[in-house]
């Protein structure tokens, strides 16, 4: 639901069906698998059973000579080049770690090799007839085994680059101050300091990675895959395996999920060179388990947090120490490491004193990469906590706090200049903050003064509340570029082509919605092609709570340059200025009284005089990174005598700038904090001693199912950005934020137990009950 | 082994395996709707109805399916008529990559053919063994209540 | 997905015939009811299975002394029954309404359920508490407590089962059970299932039955008989369900420590005691 005042949109700000919505209700075949090639190939790829070893000998003849397998890959047949499978911008944040097949595996399900079958169960058949023989190497299995003096090393090789220090293990180093934290401290007349876990977690988007590669009629690549980020797979593919980027197109039809697993260049190379070998079609796709052991997770994390306050509240410095386990290859580790501080510092502007610090860790583990909220996530636990601490101690509402210290709109942070996306960032003043309106109506929704404190019992059941605030942001300042072109077509429609990816996030719906608002036509009148390396325009992708703000705002720009060529075009038609005129309905307006229709401006532009084409390419790089708000109330019920934590009700609001689709903002919020939900009270990787995932399905790592529902309302209050298109800002990740602190509090306020190590899981709930 | 399957209305032979899926056979056929998300009944992508029932298509022999009546979400709709569930999953947000879609659509067409009226719990039970990732859930739901209104035949909101 | 192991599925069409080759095949052969668990768990030597379709094995009767239902009767049937929604105040659907996913009750059977008697089991925990009796086939008819079939079976090795039978009689029974999972639709970390008869005050009839532990169900006959005859207290609820957890077999698994799972028996079993206890209130 949402308080939105009526900004005078006619496309905007409506909840129109998803232009994609249709195929996806009847079952249309728009998934990477849904077409069928003649002569594809399966490929396998076989997985490390080891978490740290050599690969002395492989031998692959007996799989090579299986009757239907037609190509094996190992090191010894492949590009050694190292490079990095994050899909960020380039030059990538990211270390040049990762072989495509490497003589040394660093974790239980890394590759080893790949085959190429005429069939699955024959690829399978072969994976089990390649003799490997392996050295086995002490392995590091967590963050202290990693820093620990005369560590095993990870990453030896000579070759890797931008690792911060490999011979300790350590990816990356961040260090950024304000002030001085440690003279904070001691004028502050109280301090709080508390540790936090975050445990390995999965996005487990329900369609799997997949990817089927092929070859056109003129013998490009072509990469039809389950990706956010298609302009990057092109550019790392093509290094990867050291051919001319123009002979690789890379496609993303529909795709089931991605919450930043799919940030990622995981299974391109593998199958484009398949491909490129055997001149066959091959499909490449990850079954359930090998999703869980050997795609993408979150960051665990151990983070520390320092607050320092006046005794009226204010905060007066805020220490942030991040330890992240990046697992075996440094993906987005820096990155995230930054945002960790990034996005949670900056809320808390004004005190004068504030450290983030902190690495990131290599890991004989499974692989973290990015994943919604993207280090926020990990760094709201233990400030959101601690500001509750902080409120205790103080006897201040925990409300009063935020409301006290919290960022304004016109109000800036020094460490929006200090840190960005692992280097330094971009300053700026927030411009649009509905935060304080955020709480108004979350406190009154869940009736916060009724039930704070009161700790009602029913049977062994208590119940609290409990509540966070958060930010997050909306693209990365002066690094995302995204790009729209609009041509018209003679019947008044338009083509709307742009990198930008939808993941089942709507952003085709939405940025189709902002280019009408502007041409004045209705939805249904502009087509749009996403995602297709060969006709798109550039985009980042779909990361970073981009798309609606930097891939919208050059769609902004698109569209004014065609109106502009259309008014060209009927200026003379109507006899009018050309700034007289204005685009509604359909129609060119003039101030005269005079319209013509847009078909027939089209038609006078494609054949009857000083014919045109009319269409304009626009690109946007933002300048700044306005962050959405958020402010979540939880109501749980606590089973004392099991442990059992029930989350009954759930308020969350947000301040996501004006919402272009209200419903599918609602549903991002929703669909994250739910996810949220389960990374607070059910999901959990767990680890054998030798570092193998112990629970790779759904039966075993439990995400949030129908019957798992809170009573759970989504507000969007009435904000404007001056800076987004529309005045939109961004709403993809915040929501993920938000659960774990917000229940965490709600617990104390039931139970007077702390919970400091996800997933407050009932056994845990029930040792801290008990002191244990 | 061939076996004869009515899908959708049409009744085909089709050779499988012995030991082949309901999942793996409906999309060798093409029907893409029915979706491969663990193969092992824990998410319910693969859902269908069988002989008026939904049931994971993925823990269905094909042999035990054999003479039986399936009806995948490309049944759903009378040629260019939407089912009012597939109308609702689309006027109320509750398709995001639609992944999960049809086999929430087959879930609650199940539901909806046995209970007209049903209770939100109901339909959360009828849908507990459908996961979503991208959704919370919440618009599903209420589309399934907006789709059985509609069914009854009550005025739209 | 795709069994490649295996090559023929049978259709048998008398009873007998099954048996047969079952005997023929030996382990390489399956029975198959709703055949989720030949789909998830049949091992690669099974190259051969034995649909029990067709053989008449489907569905809930009633005589004057039993209720028998057929094995292949799927969960979702035995739910709609209206037999079993009276029989001992409808028990048994209740559990059966919170066993896996509507999808699967529509495919999982009675006789698939006890011839896989996966240790996480909800059903058959209600039936060792309900003292069914199964009615199986292995060259001739013959009836054995499902205690004695779950005590004596080896996995792949079963009889065929051809009905479930609940002892009529137990109607004046009440049952409360409770199945502790992580989410929705889980497993249970620990199940607790009970069944009792009270009258004038005491525990006239008591049946606990605790799994997940994580093995298979038991019957707790020694907290059983800490109970029947003694006058309902308070007291004497507490101390049963301390020792149900004392004397459990818990083991840490993926799903919870031992020590968790000794700490829910005891909270569990108590629970139910005195939602038995307190159900007669009315």
């Amino acid at each position: 639901m949402s308080e939105r005042m009526d900004r005078g949109f006619d496309v905007v700000g409506k909840s129109e069906r998803k232009v994609d919505g249709l195929g996806l209700v009847t079952g249309r075949p728009r998934f990477v698998d849904d077409i069928r090639l003649p002569e594809t190939l399966s490929v396998k790829i076989l997985g490390s059973p080891h978490a740290h070893a050599r690969i002395v000998s492989i031998d692959v003849s007996e799989a090579e000579s299986l009757p239907g397998v037609v190509c094996v890959l190992t090191h010894e047949n492949t590009p050694p080049t190292r490079h990095t499978t994050a899909g960020q911008g380039y030059p990538e944040p990211s270390p040049y770690d990762a072989r495509m097949f490497d003589s040394k595996v660093r974790f239980v399900g890394d590759r080893v090799a790949a085959v190429a079958a005429e069939a699955e169960r024959v690829a399978t058949e072969a994976l089990k007839r390649i003799r490997v023989e392996y050295e086995e190497l002490p392995a590091v299995l967590s963050i202290d085994e990693a820093r620990r003096e005369g560590a095993p090393i990870v990453h030896d090789e000579a070759d890797a680059t931008g690792i911060y220090d490999s011979a300790r293990n350590i990816v990356a180093d961040v260090d950024i101050d304000v002030g001085d934290v440690a003279r904070g401290f001691e004028e502050s007349d109280v301090v709080v300091e508390t540790t936090c876990e975050t445990q390995y977690a999965q996005h487990t988007p329900i369609e799997p990675h997949v990817v089927l590669s092929y070859l056109d009629p003129d013998d490009r690549i072509v990469l039809r895959t389950s990706t956010q980020v298609p302009f990057h797979v092109r550019r790392i593919v093509a290094y990867t395996l050291g051919i001319p980027m123009h002979r690789i197109r890379v496609i993303k039809p529909r795709i089931g999920g991605g919450f930043g697993t799919k940030q990622e260049v995981l299974l391109e190379d593998i199958a484009a060179l398949v491909t490129l070998r055997t001149r066959r079609p091959a499909l490449l796709r990850l079954t359930r388990a090998e999703e869980f052991i050997a795609a993408r997770t979150r960051h665990p994390m151990r983070v520390r947090v320092k607050l320092g306050a006046r005794k009226d509240g204010h905060l007066h410095a805020i220490e942030m120490e991040a330890l992240s386990n990046t697992g075996a290859y440094g993906a987005h580790g820096l990155t995230v490491l930054a945002n960790t501080g990034s996005k949670t510092l900056p809320l808390y502007n004004k005190a004068p004193n504030a450290h983030f610090f902190g690495q990131a860790v290599y890991t004989n583990l499974p692989v973290p990469g990015a994943y919604r909220g993207y280090g926020a996530t990990q760094g709201y636990f233990p400030l959101e906590t601690a500001m509750d601490e902080l409120a205790e101690r103080l006897s201040i509402d925990p409300i009063e706090l935020r409301a006290r210290n919290h960022i304004r709109a016109g109000e800036t942070s020094p460490v929006f200049e200090k840190l960005g996306e692992g280097r330094e960032g971009v300053s700026q003043t927030v411009k649009s903050c509905e935060l304080a309106r955020c709480i108004e109506v979350g406190a009154d929704r869940i009736g916060w003064s009724q039930k704070r404190g009161l700790r009602p019992k029913d049977g062994p059941w208590v119940r609290g509340v409990g509540m966070s605030v958060m930010m997050q942001g909306s693209g990365i300042p002066e690094i995302d570029m995204a790009a729209a072109t609009i041509k018209m077509n003679e019947d008044g429609s338009f083509n709307l082509l742009i990198g930008a990816t939808d993941l089942g996030t709507g952003s085709d719906t939405i940025l189709a919605q902002i280019a009408a608002e502007v041409l004045g036509v209705p939805l249904g009148n502009v087509i749009v092609t996403s995602s297709d390396t060969d006709v798109t325009p550039f985009d980042v992708g779909a990361y970073a709570s981009s798309t609606t703000y930097v891939s919208g705002t050059a769609v902004v720009r698109a569209a004014e340059k065609v109106r502009d060529q259309i008014f060209d075009v009927a200026a003379p038609l109507l006899e009018s200025p050309v700034e007289a005129l204005s685009l509604s309905g359909g129609a060119v307006i003039a101030g005269n009284g005079r319209r013509v229709g847009l078909d027939r401006v089209c038609q006078r532009a494609m054949y009857e005089s000083d014919q045109f084409q009319i269409a304009a390419t626009a690109s946007f790089v933002p300048s700044e990174s306005p962050p959405p708000f958020l402010a979540n109330f939880a109501e749980v019920a606590v089973d004392t005598g099991t442990g059992q934590v029930k989350v009954l009700h759930y308020v969350a609001v947000a301040d996501c700038g004006v919402a272009i689709h209200p419903k599918l903002a609602e549903g991002q919020l929703e669909g994250s904090i739910v996810n949220g939900i389960g990374y607070a009270l059910t999901e959990e990787m767990l680890l054998s001693s030798r570092g193998r995932v112990r629970n790779p399905s759904f039966f075993d790592y439990k995400i949030p199912g129908a019957l798992d529902l809170p009573e759970l309302e989504v507000v969007l209050v009435d904000s404007y950005e001056p800076t987004g298109p529309m005045g939109a800002k961004s709403i993809g990740e915040i929501g993920i934020n938000g659960p774990i602190p917000t229940i965490a509090n709600a617990i104390h306020d039931a139970v007077g137990v702390r919970m400091r190590q996800t997933p407050f899981t009932s056994e845990r709930i029930l040792a801290a009950i008990e002191g244990r | 082994m061939t076996i004869t399957l009515t899908i959708n209305g049409t009744t085909r032979e089709l050779s499988a395996g012995a030991g082949e899926t309901l999942l793996e056979v409906l999309r060798r056929e093409g029907f893409t709707g029915v979706k491969t998300g663990c193969g092992t009944g824990d998410c319910g992508a693969c859902a269908v109805l069988m002989n008026g029932r939904a049931v994971n298509s993925c823990l269905v022999l094909a042999a035990k399916a054999d003479g039986g009546e399936i009806v995948t979400v490309e049944g759903l709709a009378d040629g260019d008529r939407l089912h009012p569930l597939q109308e609702a999953f689309l006027d109320e947000g509750a398709v995001q990559c639609g992944y999960c879609t049809p086999g929430m659509l087959i879930s609650a067409a199940d539901l909806l053919s046995r209970k007209p009226s049903p209770t939100e719990e109901e339909i959360k039970e009828a849908l507990s063994g459908n996961l979503c990732r991208c959704t919370g859930y919440t618009k599903q739901i209420r589309a399934v209540e907006r789709a059985a209104e509609r069914m009854r035949g009550g005025d739209d909101e | 997905m795709a069994l490649h192991h295996v090559r023929d599925v049978i259709r048998p069409l008398t009873l007998e015939e099954a048996w047969q080759r079952k005997l023929e095949h030996g382990p390489a052969a399956r029975f198959l009811g709703g055949g989720i668990d030949v789909v998830l768990y049949a091992p690669p030597t099974v190259s051969t299975l034995i649909d029990l379709e067709g053989l008449d094995l489907s569905g809930v009767r009633e005589d004057a002394s039993w209720i028998s239902i057929g094995a292949m009767t799927t969960m979702t049937e035995a739910i709609e029954s209206a037999t079993l929604g009276r029989y001992a105040s409808g028990f048994l659907v209740r559990v059966l309404k919170a066993v896996a996913s509507p999808l699967q009750r529509n495919l999982a059977t009675f006789g698939g359920t006890l011839g896989s008697a996966h240790p996480w089991s909800d059903v058959i925990p209600a039936l060792l508490v309900l003292e069914a009796e199964l009615a199986i086939y292995d060259g001739s008819e013959r009836t054995v407590a499902l205690g004695t079939y779950l005590d004596e079976r080896k996995a792949g090795e079963s009889p065929v089962i051809r009905a479930i039978r609940l002892p009529k009689g137990s109607e004046s029974a009440r049952g409360a059970f409770a199945s502790f999972t992580r989410t929705g639709f889980d497993v249970p970390l620990l199940n607790v299932t009970c069944l009792a008869v009270v009258g004038e005050g005491a525990w006239k009839d008591v049946r606990i039955a605790i799994g997940g532990t994580p093995g298979l169900a038991k019957r707790r006959r020694d907290v059983e008989e800490e109970l029947v005859g003694r006058p309902i207290r308070v007291e004497g609820i507490a101390a049963a369900a301390r020792s149900a957890a004392d004397a459990i077999d818990a083991r840490d698994d993926v799903r919870a420590s031992a020590g968790y799972r000794r700490r829910l028996a005891r909270a569990l079993v108590e629970r139910c005691l005195l939602e038995i206890v307190e159900g007669g209130a009315e």
